[in-house]
């Protein structure tokens, strides 16, 4: 491995903020390999995201956003991976730790007989060796596993561990990539919002999480929205929240649902059960509001205020509000 | 349509668990396996779709454990699928997601398929990686994150979650899908299932069964645990009552400002 190549994701010319996360890593990275920097952009509105990811530094990036890019999902974002990665021979690869990036990481990664690790909290080189650290069995061991060859490696990432730094020195070099017109087996149809694009609970550097105790889908937009928006944050909830329809899966923290670090957790009507504790116990802080001492939550949050969330939160949220506004 | 369900047998959750220091593995010791609580999901799939087809289609079980997992693929049949299949190798010991990915792939191979469903991820390695890995080394195409699946036999359409909604997606079959919770309620296995399941047949294969050509295991992975480390474990931290909203605000803006998180 010399080279370190970033598969930027990104949605009509917007990148995904773990985009730039990456492509600030990589530049330490590809310096310990001996190494240049690549970005691999698709899609439609890959032109336009090159522009914004420009001044995260990569050496080149390569633009595919012709042939097929635009009618099909996953596909022709691996086939522009993997022809940057061919061209530039064996190389480590990042991708970020979200729904697309897994799929484009292990494809690319079967293409190229590559190995894979994932969930990496960080990424290290040693005498040209690359190792990841990474959380398993939910967060009860974290394990660090090295690239056994120095051939193709691909790696995805956790968002939100590595911090996004523009640059003294922007991509000079913007590249096409040029995909050939093709047909894939998976067509797209229609794409249904079902809610307001908004921070993902697994970017977010604060996350506030609604449970059981919410008693129905209201408090999810009168009280967890309106916190999460004052603080800046996403908004999370538990599987006993999904379970009740108040709230989509896509915001599901724990087993079943995503697993995330953020700085802030803030976990309230909660109980804070093994599932919910190993998709959020690598937070760096967590506060809990719960009307009961007696919840799992009390043993591991950092701060458990007991009494009444719904004379609580409101309370916060203006105090919040306030303090922002100084 | 020929439905293989890809499963996987993990730690229970619930357990206590912990590695042990000398090892680096977990200690197995009163730690029982289940069955992959995401792969439940993608069972009742895989029955929703047969009893909606109603034409002969038939459910598979395969996983890749030890054969004393037996016990579990056994749960998945009582729950309705029709037979089951292991890959079951000492040599497959140490395999990383590339290796379990072909030795999974010759093995779908040899037992044949028009459709593979599994779950999104394990609960104990939770890397999201084999579905999309798996399809590739198949040459089908994979459709991952599906929250709904509606099917003719030779046509899948299929709605894929994304971080606002959903896309619709469909293919031809053969392919691959894995399935996120949102997709149904798994049902209980029937007591009637349970007995059942006893004369449903679990076929062994090695990896000579599926003429499986690459160094396996340990041998075959192209990557090498280096580590296991214990994190620290979280203790209990403040206890606050707070007699009304109020208070309770103070308490947590205060704590906020403390750890500079305002």
């Amino acid at each position: 491995m010399r080279d370190v190549i970033v598969f930027i994701e990104q949605r009509a010319g917007t990148p995904r903020r773990v985009s730039f996360e990456l492509a600030t890593k990589a530049q330490d990275l590809a310096t310990a390999l001996g190494g240049k920097t690549h970005g691999v952009v698709a899609g439609a509105g890959a032109a336009q995201a090159a522009e914004a990811t420009k001044p995260y530094g990569l050496g080149t990036l390569h633009v595919a956003d012709g042939g097929a890019t635009a009618e099909y999902l996953i596909d022709p974002l691996v086939d522009a991976l993997e022809a940057v990665a061919k061209a530039a021979g064996p190389s480590l690869i990042l991708v970020p730790n979200t729904m697309i990036g897994r799929d484009v990481g292990s494809r690319v990664a079967a293409r190229l007989d590559a190995g894979i690790t994932s969930d990496a909290i960080d990424v290290t080189v040693s005498n040209g060796k690359v190792s990841t650290v990474s959380p398993k069995l939910g967060g009860l061991t974290i394990t660090t596993c090295a690239f056994k060859n120095t051939e193709y490696g691909v790696v995805s990432v956790r968002p939100n561990v590595f911090a996004a730094k523009a640059g003294t020195t922007a991509t000079a070099s913007i590249e096409t990539t040029a995909l050939p017109p093709k047909t894939y087996a998976m067509k797209i149809g229609s794409e249904v919002e079902e809610a307001a694009p908004e921070l993902g609970v697994e970017e977010a550097s604060i996350v506030v999480s609604g449970g059981r105790g919410l008693g129905g889908p209201e408090p999810f937009t009168t009280l967890i929205k309106p916190l999460a928006d004052a603080l800046g944050g996403a908004v999370g909830a538990s599987r006993a929240a999904v379970d009740a329809g108040w709230i989509p899966h896509a915001h599901q923290v724990g087993q079943t649902g995503k697993t995330i670090s953020p700085s802030l957790y803030i976990a309230v009507g909660i109980s804070g059960a093994i599932q919910h504790k190993v998709g959020m116990r690598t937070a760096g802080t967590i506060v809990a509001v719960n009307k009961d001492a007696n919840v799992p939550i009390a043993d591991f949050a950092d701060l458990l205020v007991v009494g009444d969330l719904f004379q609580i939160i409101p309370e916060l949220t203006k105090r919040v509000e306030a303090e922002k506004r100084h | 349509m020929k439905i293989v369900v890809s499963v996987k047998l993990v730690p229970d959750t619930n357990a206590d668990k912990r590695i042990d220091p000398g090892t680096k593995r977990l200690v197995r010791t009163g730690v029982e396996n289940v069955l992959n609580p995401f792969d439940e999901y993608a069972i009742e799939a895989a029955l929703q779709l047969r009893e909606k087809r109603n034409d002969g289609s038939t459910v598979t079980i395969f996983t890749m454990a030890p054969e004393s997992g037996k016990e579990i693929v056994r749960k998945a049949l009582a729950m309705g699928a029709d037979d089951a299949v292991m890959l079951s190798d000492a040599k497959l010991e140490g395999s990383d997601v590339a290796g379990t990915a072909h030795a999974m792939s010759a093995a779908l191979k040899k037992t044949g398929f028009d459709l593979i469903l599994c779950g999104t991820q394990s609960t104990d390695a939770t890397t999201g990686e084999v579905p999309g890995f798996l399809a590739e080394l198949l040459g089908v195409p994979g459709l991952t994150y599906i929250r709904k699946i509606e099917s003719d036999g030779t046509t899948i359409n299929a709605q894929r979650e994304t971080d606002t909604g959903y896309i619709d997606v469909s293919v031809s079959t053969p392919a691959l899908i894995s399935v996120t919770k949102a997709i149904n309620e798994p049902r209980y296995p029937s007591l009637k299932g349970i007995m059942g399941a006893k004369k449903k047949e679990i076929k062994i294969l090695s990896l000579p069964d599926v003429e499986f050509a690459r160094a396996a295991g340990t041998d075959g992975a192209k990557t090498e645990v280096l580590e296991l480390a214990t994190p620290p474990t979280r203790q209990k931290g403040r206890v606050v009552t707070a007699a009304d909203g109020a208070e309770g605000a103070s308490a947590i803006f205060d704590f906020l400002k403390e750890k500079k998180l305002l």
